[in-house]
């Protein structure tokens, strides 16, 4: 297993339900993510994407495969192990932002680090606010900001912890286009400026686009891979799935 | 993810099915409490009572009754607001698909109609077998002649339903309208039960109550502390704790607010799950105040009556032919006022914790230990249990200390101190075991993405 990448999984398999009724949402997939790139996973709806990021955060045990973070096997860990990882090694960013509702901008951004039991960096705290535009917002609650700024806010606190990877579920998905490519130049800035890995499951071309590369789930599998995307390449691919699912078998 | 749905909508199910039980459990207790004096009532004005009994039941039935009532109703209430408010996001979503806020708050209406409905109706049945064991207990103790049948019927138990399901469906409709009201919207402010003021006439509400039962302590020492009738001191001071309890219950959001933010600074040094709660308790004190609602009457309720009856023991009670009726009496409406605010301090936390499972999963998914999630909702407990059983004594002052300058006391009773202590124990350990109990049944958060 190559340790130098900052997320990695092998043979990955994801199986609900038993006997006959079983859906098999990810069927063996082999994906490694090298330091400081910034990935898109592509796929439609019941590919398997949020199955894949469930797995990686180590929110959802796979039912076969491997996972590393970091160069660490997490896959047999505990409970308890995998939520120390969580807040230590992995940063989120959901669609739907998941801020605390009671706690101001810099209380959120800051919460990892409480969770984590260390020392409450307000420095740090303030400098990624600032990074990310909302150096003058640090004090309000969640519900006194816009949709935009509170996944801004989202943003910073998945870098607070300086982690391994950043795994962004549809980071746009909420946002509209203008608000949605602020939201995206900060997740590429944070892989050119501050050397961070972020995986994004999207599937809006647009926000592919972004990325350094694509990735396209398909029922399950790696269908195909895209590296220095277009929009309009990717639009182009996602419509024409069902050859790359051809080529594979 | 097509599969995860199924699980997701059948955990949305159970959730709701927590808050509806919440409610139907206490509308279904407060219509068997004041049925079963409505009945006594009633049965005062049956054919053979005579004059005094018939007086005595009516007072019963309607005065100490009424009390009851007023705790009741306003627990219900408060519970059904919180299950109400907690569906914001599905109003939400029905205003988006097109439904008029009227239609929306119609449904909602309609919905604690009938959980109330059923709630109230099996109550109004159990009201009348516990009515009929109230005036045994009343004959025994030689308070209404043995000759008194009992006369609870069809008149008290519906009309006890009516009051409960109309004060319900209109506390529903309250805090539906707020909810209903303004722009149709899927992002709905994860703020809700936040710390916005509260009406005015509610805050109104609150201080009359407080006042009203100060004025009752205050008369007690001027006027009937000196009247020859011992027991004038007591039907004075006697509900006055109760009277600020819920008057201080009425206000409880606000005051959680005002005191947690001064608590917060020196639990949050206690670490990130202390840290946590403070901040909960302080910006989302509406939704909490419906937990530290009953804990203030609870506790006022609990350790001023039970030291009333003591000093008057103390004092007179022992030797008077009507003291140990009384007292009996007024250990009985005190046992089931207790109960009633105990179940109310369970259902309001189970009501309260299953709305919030969403939230506690976030924290889960940014790294919080499943522990961490339970210490945090179990020091939230902490926080309002304190908050709670200070407010509850201070209330509770309102009657110890008038009656027991009347029976020559002094400002404080000469035994019975080890009582509020013990009070103070249990309410705190119900707070904590129910929020344990909450936080379990919400099973393992270990929930993926959506």
């Amino acid at each position: 297993m190559n340790s130098t990448h900052a997320l990695e999984v092998r043979g990955l398999t994801r199986t609900y339900g038993e006997g006959a009724g079983a859906v098999s949402a990810l069927a063996g997939v082999d994906l490694a993510f090298a330091p400081g790139t910034f990935t898109a996973v592509m796929g439609p709806s019941g590919s398997g994407k949020s199955t894949f990021l469930n797995c990686a955060a180590g929110l959802e045990r796979p039912t076969g495969g491997r996972v590393h973070v970091d160069g660490q096997d997490i896959t047999d860990w505990d409970e308890d192990a995998r939520t120390r990882l969580r807040r230590d090694r992995i940063g989120f960013v959901f669609q739907g932002f998941h801020l605390m509702p009671y706690l101001t901008a810099e209380q959120n951004v800051g919460l990892p680090l409480r969770l984590a039991g260390r020392r409450h960096d307000l420095t740090r705290v303030r400098k990624l606010l600032d990074r990310v535009g909302l150096g003058d917002r640090g004090g309000h609650l969640p519900d006194a900001l816009s949709g935009g700024q509170q996944q801004r806010v989202a943003i910073a606190r998945a870098l607070i912890a300086d982690p391994a990877v950043v795994l962004a579920d549809e980071p746009t998905g909420a946002l509209d286009s203008t608000t949605a490519r602020d939201v995206l130049a900060l997740l590429r800035d944070s892989v050119d400026t501050l050397g961070q890995t972020v995986v994004m499951v999207t599937h809006d071309p647009v926000a592919a686009s972004y990325a350094d590369s694509v990735v396209f789930l398909v029922d399950g599998r790696v269908a195909g891979r895209m590296d220095r995307p277009t929009a309009d390449a990717v639009a182009g691919q996602m419509a024409h799935l069902d050859e790359l699912v051809g080529a594979l078998s | 993810m097509t599969s995860l749905a199924p699980s997701l909508a059948m955990a949305s199910l159970r959730h709701r099915a927590t808050a509806f039980t919440a409610t139907f459990l206490s509308v279904f207790l407060g219509a068997v409490l004041i049925g079963a004096f409505a009945t006594l009532a009633q049965t005062a004005t049956g054919q053979s009572v005579s004059d005094a009994d018939a007086e005595t039941l009516t007072i019963m039935g309607l005065v100490v009754g009424g009390w009851g009532s007023l705790i009741v109703l306003f627990s219900v209430a408060s519970t059904l607001a919180i299950t109400v408010r907690q569906r914001a996001e599905e109003i939400g979503l029905l205003r988006v698909v097109g439904a008029t806020p009227r239609q929306a708050r119609r449904l909602v209406v309609a919905e604690s109609t009938v959980v109330t409905g059923a709630g109230a109706a099996l109550g109004a049945l159990v009201a009348w077998p516990a009515g009929f064991l109230l005036l045994a207990l009343l004959r025994n103790g030689g308070m209404v002649a043995d000759d008194v049948s009992y006369g609870g019927g069809l008149a008290a138990l519906v009309g006890t339903a009516l009051l409960v399901v109309l004060t319900s469906v209109v506390a529903a409709a309250v805090t539906a309208r707020r909810t209903t009201n303004g722009p149709a919207t899927l992002a709905i402010s994860d703020a809700r039960g936040g710390s916005g003021r509260m009406p005015w006439w509610r805050v109104a509400i609150g201080l009359v109550l407080v006042a009203y039962g100060i004025g009752m302590a205050v008369v007690t020492i001027t006027v009937t502390a000196h009247q020859d009738d011992p027991y004038a001191a007591m039907s004075t001071s006697g509900s006055s704790s109760i009277l600020v309890g819920v008057g201080l219950a009425v206000l409880a959001p606000t005051l959680l607010r005002r005191t947690s933010s001064l608590v917060a600074p020196a639990v949050g040094r206690s670490g990130v799950v202390g840290w946590l709660a403070a901040y909960n308790t302080s910006r989302r004190s509406q939704l909490l105040g419906g937990v530290l609602a009953p804990v203030i009457v609870l506790t006022a309720g609990a350790v001023g009556v039970l030291m009333l009856v003591g000093i008057d023991h103390r004092t007179i009670g022992a030797g008077h032919p009507e003291g140990d009726t009384i007292n009996l009496l007024n250990n009985v409406v005190t046992g089931m006022v207790a109960l009633f605010a105990a179940v109310m301090v369970v259902n309001a936390f189970a009501a309260v914790v299953a709305g919030r499972r969403a939230e506690l999963q976030r924290l889960r998914q940014l790294g919080a230990t499943s522990s961490q999630v339970e210490r945090s909702v179990l020091a939230e407990a902490a926080i309002v249990a304190a908050i709670g059983v200070v407010l509850g004594l201070v209330a509770s002052l309102a009657t110890v200390v008038p009656f027991a300058i009347a029976r020559d006391e002094g400002l404080v009773p000469d035994g019975q101190l080890w009582l509020p202590p013990l009070l103070v124990a249990t309410t705190v350990a119900l707070t904590l075991l129910s929020a344990r109990s909450a936080v379990r049944r919400l099973g393992p958060l270990t929930g993926a993405v959506r």
